[in-house]
């Protein structure tokens, strides 16, 4: 038994099938050759495939299988956090999310009979800033389906059902795969693999990378089902629950009015056992009533570990180089990428979502974080491929993710280890710390039932500028459009290929709609500029650009590294055609900058003499990452655009 | 100075403290674990010092008992 959850009874959900992909190399025999392979069309690989397609770049997904989903089996991951949803928002799948999905923001934890406290997510502010929900619940395979729609529309990524990878072979350098087919075999090479396998990953094998690995005795039971009753649309959780011999319950409710039933069994309890019909039943009808009507949709046993590989990138190409600099007689001597020969094809792999780590279930840790593991990787392969970033780019993958991975790691095992206290003093103090917290607000920090998943922040990134402590993630804020063909502006600046930015000037406006309604959000702003950086510019004190910083501003633009936006307050503020209003600072807040306030509100034109070189600005990555940040345009932001460019400031390729 | 003992959240990283709270007992005995705990509220109540905070704390922990 590992973390994957085992299906053992239930009648199961109906997952959509596709037909199996049977290329041309099966039967000419010519091995294939991709820019970028993805192998698994889990949640991670399918929105590494979409984020792709996205920003028009082209991929190949193989899968072993011909659904989304485990066949007959569960619904895997059921909580997706607000950045998760975001990111679907980028790519277009949100609205379909929403509509099938169920919203919730309201916790209560239990222990015995008494509530030890409650939340409600939609009063805390790092969430209040953006256009998506705190936490949607949906079973993992309707996303999955969704992103596999929409990567139908897109194009651009050709996903290969019953491909299973059945070998890999280091060829000097290059990923060399067979590929098994229900018509026979076939051979493919990649310059970019993506391992998104999961938790059992033959990759790490093949790729001999150490993986830290924890077990232990804990031991769940599933149940998804339906009732004749409607529970609270609110996450419940007992810590120790008097209708399961005091062990923790977790309960959740997804799409189709099925409700998630989690059961903390005893140490080493035997699987089978505890998820016979006969068992399940009795432990719905100790919860829910002996009356209440229950329809089990399927029940699986787990066991969770937590894993977390060393290295999320292997380079194969300077393994080989530095294979071939170990039996010259110039010694082992590490070469940089950029000497690598050019007329040496090699290969370089990622791993992400779970083929990278994987983490017991508490705070939905595993699947989010695997979703931003793709949103990571896809900008930097998609900038390479496109000629807009170095190859260097890639090595900020390793450190970005890898430090969230160990931080999660790390966040889930506490929380496993509250959940399972050893005997003794682990159990003393938690029941201390349970006692307290039904009458102290201090110990409710101590009780750890599941710390939520966040976008983890980035503080040992290559790419994050030296004057911020971390990298974070900037939250979806809506927005207004400053131009009168407000829906069209997308398009409008796309047609004017994106390059003419800040060439328009205030009367090229029309009149000035005083109405600001939101028409769009940060993630329109991050889709148009797709692999490029985005530079908001918040302005001087009073929100204008003065002469000087708009010639900058200009130039920086038309040079075409960046993609730059003016953020005003209101319309009266407008002074170029690229430039947004956001009534309330609401980006500015998130961007972690001072809003800066109007100082003719009504539309006067009373000029105001330029008095300062200030000129608020974030520069965001295409993952809506913060990169850096200043007061002043200078050499802060022109080095921090080369960053995201992957070269460093002395102009070098890392 | 405050003389009662401050109820409302005040850890900069509570899960941190618990998890080198519960790391420093692993592998302890039974008698060693309730000395590492009597050191360690020794060591506490010297840092809060003052006489009625730790007399409420004192009151506050005998009244919370588990149910």
């Amino acid at each position: 038994m590992n973390n994957e959850y085992q299906f053992s009874q239930g009648t199961g959900y109906v997952l959509p099938e596709y037909a199996a992909v049977v290329p041309d190399a099966v039967t000419s025999g010519r091995a294939e050759h991709h820019r970028i392979l993805v192998v698994g069309g889990g949640i991670t690989g399918l929105t590494l495939a979409c984020s792709l397609a996205q920003l028009g770049v082209d991929c190949v997904l193989l899968d072993e299988d011909n659904t989304v989903g485990v066949k007959g089996a569960s619904s895997r991951g059921i909580c997706y956090t607000q950045r998760s949803l975001e990111i679907f928002d980028k790519l277009g799948i949100f609205e379909r999310i929403l509509a099938k999905g169920i919203q919730w923001s309201v916790g209560r934890t239990f222990a015995g009979a008494d509530e030890v406290y409650s939340f409600d997510l939609k009063q805390q502010s790092n969430f209040s800033l953006s256009q998506q929900p705190a936490f949607i619940n949906i079973q993992q395979f309707y996303n999955e389906s969704f992103l596999v729609d929409r990567i139908g529309e897109l194009g651009h990524a050709q996903i290969r059902w019953n491909n299973r990878v059945s070998a890999f072979k280091n060829g000097n350098g290059l990923a060399t795969f067979t590929i098994a087919t229900p018509a026979g075999e076939y051979k493919a090479t990649a310059d970019y693999v993506v391992d998104a396998t999961g938790s059992k990953s033959p990759f790490r094998q093949w790729l001999n990378i150490g993986v830290k690995a924890k077990k232990g005795d804990d031991r769940w039971c599933i149940a998804d089902v339906r009732f004749d009753t409607r529970p609270p649309t609110e996450r419940h959780t007992w810590i120790e629950a008097p209708f399961n011999d005091n062990r923790a319950v977790w309960q959740h409710l997804m799409a189709d009015d099925v409700w998630r039933i989690d059961y903390q069994m005893a140490p080493d309890a035997d699987p089978a056992y505890v998820s016979s019909e006969a068992q399940v039943r009795q432990r719905l009808a100790k919860q829910f009533g002996k009356d209440t009507q229950v329809d089990i949709v399927w029940v699986g046993p787990y066991a969770y570990r937590s894993e977390c590989v060393d290295s999320m990138c292997v380079d194969l190409g300077e393994q080989a180089v530095q294979r071939s600099a170990e039996q010259s007689p110039l010694g082992a001597q590490k070469l940089p990428y950029a000497t690598r020969p050019s007329h040496h094809p090699a290969s370089q792999i990622f791993l992400i979502g779970d083929s990278a780590k994987v983490v017991s279930p508490f705070g939905a840790r595993g699947g989010n974080t695997g979703i931003a593991d793709a949103d990571n990787l896809a900008w930097k392969l998609a900038a390479v491929v496109q000629g807009h970033a170095a190859p260097a780019l890639l090595a900020s993958y390793h450190p970005e993710r890898h430090e969230a991975a160990t931080t999660n790691v790390q966040v889930t095992n506490r929380t496993a280890r509250f959940l399972r206290p050893a005997d003794g003093a682990e159990r003393l103090f938690r029941t201390a710390a349970i006692g307290l917290a039904k009458q102290h607000p201090f110990a409710r920090a101590l009780v750890n039932t599941g710390r939520m998943a966040v976008a983890n922040p980035y503080a040992a990134s290559p790419l994050t500028d030296a004057a911020l402590t971390s990298s974070i993630s900037v939250q979806n804020v809506a927005l207004q459009w400053a131009n009168e063909r407000a829906g069209d502006q997308e398009r409008g600046l796309q047609g004017a290929g994106g390059q003419v930015a800040m060439a328009h000037g205030a009367s090229a406006m029309g009149k000035n709609d005083q109405k600001t309604r939101p028409n769009a959000c940060l993630n329109d702003l991050l889709r148009w500029a797709g692999t490029r950086p985005l530079l908001l510019v918040f302005g001087d004190a009073a929100g204008r650009l003065l002469p000087d910083t708009l010639a900058q501003l200009r130039a920086l633009a038309i040079a075409g590294q960046v993609h730059v936006v003016h953020v005003v307050a209101n319309p009266s503020q407008v002074q170029v055609r690229e430039t947004v209003i956001d009534a309330s600072g609401l980006l500015a807040s998130a961007c972690g900058l001072p809003f800066a306030k109007p100082l003719t509100p009504n539309g006067s034109t009373r000029p105001q003499p330029p008095t300062t070189t200030l000129c608020h600005w974030a520069l965001l990555r295409p993952d809506s990452y913060l990169a850096a940040r200043g007061a002043q345009l200078g050499s802060a932001l022109v080095c921090a655009v080369a960053r995201c460019a992957g070269v460093d400031s002395q102009g070098q390729q890392a | 100075m405050t003389q009662h003992a401050a109820l409302a959240n005040q850890f900069s990283d509570a899960d941190g403290f618990y998890e080198a709270l519960l790391d420093a007992h692993q592998g302890l005995s039974t008698e060693q674990s309730a000395l590492l705990n009597a050191r360690l509220i020794l060591l506490l109540a010297n840092q809060i010092g003052d006489a009625k905070v730790l007399a409420n704390c004192i009151a506050l922990a005998q009244q919370n008992s588990p149910t």
